[in-house]
């Protein structure tokens, strides 16, 4: 599917089985996450994750 | 000299009388705090009460344990309970004074929760998901480990801390451990695991320099990277030597201080 970019308004390719939470890096530089709510699928800024772990 | 000695679930549950009976020598004359692993432990209990383990593997490529609920409750149990208590009867029994603790007792280690992580999914894609109970070490109190080590006691950690809200988490050994000695200034930190060191191309590194650790984290095996990243850590940090070696020989903490394993740093 064929989303748009909410950060530069460009198009962006989405897998049509993509999952909430899937992250889509989009050629502008800005990093998506893909949302499902009550109007369907969309896109939204990635907030900053740093990565850790547990035992 | 402060020793800080992180022991993997593996080389403790195969080498556990090895590994104490060092320790018990060393702590004649050395101040040492243990922080111990043991997820295979977790997982095996875990199992024996219904709950199948989820293992993922985070964006950077390192395999972590996702911990909800009912598997913390089973972590805590184990951890804090039969490993810590198994390893700290042994010490004693070798006329060590050990005593053990969580990073919950007297607030040692407090860590942020980690809301969401982002894992490589059984797909090969990237994905946000919620952070479960697992967090990232904010602070020491160094205060109790030194009132520990300086009236003699080793201190045996298990790698349990816990939030603002008194929210307990599961926490990454390495990184407890590279937490403690970085608060203590250890001179040094020796992560004890069921290999040699660092290997590359089938062959153990003797040293690495402080500025090679993340170039090669990237290209060794799960659960290296994340010692090594750790290491480099606990070096800017001001610990004066980090080895990771075998916790699978005889004497292995000794053999790490004597130039066994893998030495990082520039010292």
């Amino acid at each position: 599917m064929r989303l748009e970019c909410p950060v530069c308004g460009l198009p962006v390719e989405v897998p049509d089985d993509a999952l909430p939470g899937e992250v889509i890096e989009h050629d502008c530089g800005t990093v998506l996450e893909v949302v499902h709510d009550g109007d369907g699928v969309k896109l939204k800024p990635l907030d900053d994750i740093r990565e850790d772990w547990g035992e | 000299m402060v020793l800080v000695i992180k022991v993997g679930g593996r080389a403790l549950t195969s080498n556990m009388r090895e590994i104490v009976k060092d320790l018990a020598s060393l702590a004649e004359e050395e101040r040492l705090i243990l922080v111990h692993g043991g997820g295979d432990v977790v997982t095996d209990y875990s199992r024996r009460m219904g709950i199948e383990p989820k293992i993922m593997v985070s964006a950077s490529g390192v395999r972590f344990r996702y911990t909800d609920e009912e598997e913390l409750e089973v972590f805590v149990m184990v951890m804090a309970g039969k490993l810590n208590k198994e390893i700290v009867s042994a010490l004693n029994a070798l006329g060590a004074q050990a005593v053990g603790v969580s990073g919950v007792d007297g607030s040692l280690l407090l860590a942020e929760r980690k809301r969401r992580v982002i894992i490589i999914d059984e797909r090969g894609r990237k994905r946000v998901i919620p952070g479960g109970y697992t967090g990232k070490v904010v602070s020491v109190n160094k205060h109790l480990i030194r009132t520990l080590i300086g009236a003699g006691y080793v201190v045996v950690v298990a790698p349990i801390a816990m939030d603002q809200h008194g929210t307990m988490l599961n926490i990454d050994a390495d990184q407890a451990a590279s937490a403690i000695a970085s608060a203590l200034s250890a001179d040094a930190l020796i992560m004890l695991s069921d290999v040699e060191g660092v290997i590359v191309d089938g062959e153990v590194i003797k040293r690495i320099g402080s500025e090679e650790i993340l170039s090669l984290a990237r290209s060794v095996g799960k659960g290296m990277n994340r010692k090594l990243i750790m290491a480099g850590e606990a070096l800017k940090s001001g610990v004066r030597r980090v080895v990771i070696a075998s916790g699978l020989v005889k004497r292995p903490v000794t053999n790490a201080l004597n130039g066994g394993g893998t030495v990082i740093g520039d010292a």
